[in-house]
């Protein structure tokens, strides 16, 4: 976990939330940056919607407090936290033109005219809404709904803003056309941003630092390239990354170079770096190497572990192939590039450097 | 062309012809008018049509009558001599009791018991279930429990304690008391409808507004209310139909100066002495259902959009 942060722009500790008798959140501690980028990720039910409407205000909290900008916000009111949201749903309202739903919030608080018509200029002018500001929100695409609902948020002139799965009811293409926007925002305006998604590349190509969350608490805060090269468990390796990444159950040998072996296999893992040193106690464990880390053919020889293999299904995917072969008796997937040509039954070579596997005690499931 | 049908086989060329052939199935395929479906449709419809308007045809036709054609005996004979004496009569000159203004009197009784119940039973009522809907105060379940519970009890049971409480207050027999049993009364069936409208609602608009920072009124008036509509033309309809045909309230609750126009109705209809004047009871009763009857026809498409869209889900 990265050392603690100064002067945190959010910050929530020791935060709890139940439904009854059934606990949402237990004790989850988060701390974001001035300016960072904050993704929740997880599966559905994980918790990570219901964390960020805890920061909106929007449900109460069981213990735990909240402080945004240095302030305890944990009894406040969503208008007093400093923060703009938005919604998977856009929820933008039917009956307003696009100006007036930008002004909404500002017209509540009683902000002078002209002030409004300018913060709506400039709002417009970022996320490019010029021209839509008299329609109603029904004459509008799913994208341009969506930039209008971020406008709302931008007009309010906020510390954080907070996006709950606002690109997944958009169609692949123009997720990732607003995805680069996102991105580019962020970069326009410095804001602290904490983003709600289950999309693994939102979460991987937006973020500063991953939150990846189960079970309503959070697994792993990272960056997302050590949260995807070193997941902390199973289940934060199994959720990043597609294909995903591969399992091979076995057990470790201890001896002064310690070895992981199942059934006819055995990986050298002087390479690995483990976690801590009694880390190397023999164990039943689980090996977990990624398809793109996999190499085969006459790469596959120049790696510190090389077996021989053969093709059981091949998967093309267009930009490239995905390979279904064997490993100690287990299924093992692989990645080649696309003009490979390789049919079922192929004899192969396959290989890996131990150094970029990951490896996970059977029992906890954690990284060792 | 000629020569590539040339070099074709003969197997080819068949179907080749087959699928230029004009004659078989193609396009829309055609509906007869006189099928089976359509007149076993179509006369159970009209049959029933006919059902339903006979006796409005027979009320229609008899206000228009003279008593001597009346006695004749045909109702269903259109009239021979029309005549708009029955209406003026019953509209202005028939007596109830001691008063002989016709219903009239009745109908501006029941105008001003109408306008405000229907206006402060729906002001409270869409309050209530948006309440309910949006905002889960402590207790919300249980209330709305026993609401709905008080929507299965019959009014009978209640009339009398009802009429205790009025005197105690002071207005019995008085409009304004009666305005307030249609408005109490008018309460479970309503939240219900609204609150059942406001939570099809999607619930991410009532958040988003909470982060713009509208509290409870500014959500309600300026998000909800103009988004409700349809749900506002039903609640319009059931409270204008309900209260303007109701007759156990009227009769008890208000005085004979003060009678709604039902009860008036009734009155002129059932009044024993002299000789029962059929065209003159029909036009009452006509004049008296031309008002919900004017309503459905205004409103119905907005009706059937607001049942849609609020009272089926929940």
């Amino acid at each position: 976990m990265a050392a603690a942060i100064a002067n945190p722009s959010v910050s929530i500790q020791d935060l709890s939330l139940n439904f009854g008798v059934m606990s949402v959140l237990k004790t989850l501690n988060l701390d974001v940056a001035e300016g960072e980028f904050i993704v929740l990720l997880g599966p559905s039910g994980c918790g990570k919607s219901t964390l960020l409407n805890c920061i909106a205000g929007l449900l109460d909290i069981s213990q735990g407090r909240i402080f945004i900008k240095g302030k305890n916000v944990t009894w406040e009111e969503p208008k007093d936290r400093g923060i703009g949201m938005v919604f998977q749903s856009y929820a933008l309202y039917p009956q307003m033109t696009v100006e007036k739903n930008l002004s909404f919030g500002l017209r509540v608080a009683g902000v002078p005219k002209d002030e409004i018509a300018k913060r709506i200029a400039r709002a417009a002018e970022i996320l490019q809404i010029e021209p839509l500001l008299q329609r109603k929100p029904s004459a509008l695409s799913g994208g341009q709904r969506q930039r209008v609902a971020i406008g709302r948020a931008l007009v309010r002139d906020v510390d954080v803003f907070l996006f709950d799965e606002p690109l997944s009811n958009l169609d692949a293409k123009l997720r990732s056309e607003l995805r680069v926007e996102i991105k580019l925002l962020h970069r326009r305006l410095q804001n602290t941003m904490i983003y709600v998604t289950h999309d693994q590349i939102e979460a991987m190509t937006l973020a500063d630092r991953i939150a990846v969350m189960k079970g309503g608490v959070i697994q792993q805060l990272d960056a997302p390239q050590t949260i995807y090269n070193r997941p902390v468990n199973r289940f934060v390796a199994g959720f990043l990354g597609s294909p995903a990444m591969n399992f091979i159950k076995g057990h470790l040998e201890a001896s002064d170079a310690p070895v992981f072996k199942a059934d006819g296999v055995s990986v050298p893992l002087g390479r690995y770096q483990f976690d801590n040193e009694s880390g190397r106690a023999a164990k039943p464990c689980v090996f977990g190497i990624r398809p793109e880390h996999i190499a085969f053919g006459e790469a596959a020889r120049a790696m510190p572990f090389s077996a021989e293999s053969s093709v059981e299904i091949v998967d093309p995917m267009g930009s490239d192939t995905l390979v279904w072969t064997k490993l100690g008796g287990q299924i093992l997937s692989f990645r080649v590039e696309a003009d490979k040509t390789l049919r079922n039954g192929d004899a192969i070579r396959i290989g890996f450097d131990p150094a970029r596997a990951s490896l996970f005690d059977a029992e906890t499931d954690s990284r060792l | 062309m000629a020569e590539a049908a040339a070099s074709m086989s003969g197997d080819a060329l068949r179907r080749e012809a087959l699928s230029r052939d004009a004659s078989g199935p193609s396009g829309t395929k055609p509906r007869h008018v006189l099928s089976r479906r359509n007149i076993f449709l179509y006369g159970t419809l009209i049959v029933v049509a006919l059902y339903y308007l006979l006796p409005l045809y027979v009320m229609i036709v008899t206000s228009l009558k003279g008593m001597p054609e009346i006695r004749l005996g045909n109702i269903f004979s259109p009239p021979l001599e029309i005549t708009f004496e029955p209406w003026i009569k019953a509209w202005s000159q028939a007596c109830t009791g001691l008063n002989c203004d016709g219903l009239s009197r009745g109908f501006w009784n029941s105008v001003r018991i109408t306008v405000p119940s229907v206006l402060l039973s729906i002001a409270i009522a869409s309050v209530n279930g948006y309440a309910l809907a949006n905002w889960r105060f402590k207790g919300a379940d249980t209330f709305f429990i026993i609401l709905i519970v008080g929507a299965f009890i019959p009014y009978q049971v209640m009339i009398y304690p009802i009429v205790i409480i009025l005197r105690e207050i002071g207005i019995y027999g008085t409009l304004t008391g009666l305005v307030i049993v249609h408005s109490i009364f008018g309460m479970p069936i309503l939240t219900l409808l609204f609150r059942n409208y406001f939570t099809s609602m999607p619930e991410e608009l009532f958040r988003a507004a909470r982060v713009d920072g509208a509290g409870f009124w500014g959500i309600y008036l300026r998000i909800m209310l103009p988004m409700s509509l349809p749900i506002f033309v039903v609640a319009i309809i059931l409270q204008v139909t309900g209260i303007w045909n109701d007759f156990l309230f009227g009769v008890v609750y208000t005085r004979p100066d003060t009678y709604p126009m039902t009860v008036q109705l009734n009155n002129i209809v059932n009044s024993v002495q002299g000789v029962k004047e059929y065209n003159v009871n029909m036009a009452a009763t006509i004049l008296t259902g031309l008002v919900p009857l004017i309503v459905y026809f205004v409103s119905g498409k907005l009706f059937v959009r607001g049942i849609a869209a609020g009272a089926v889900k929940g």
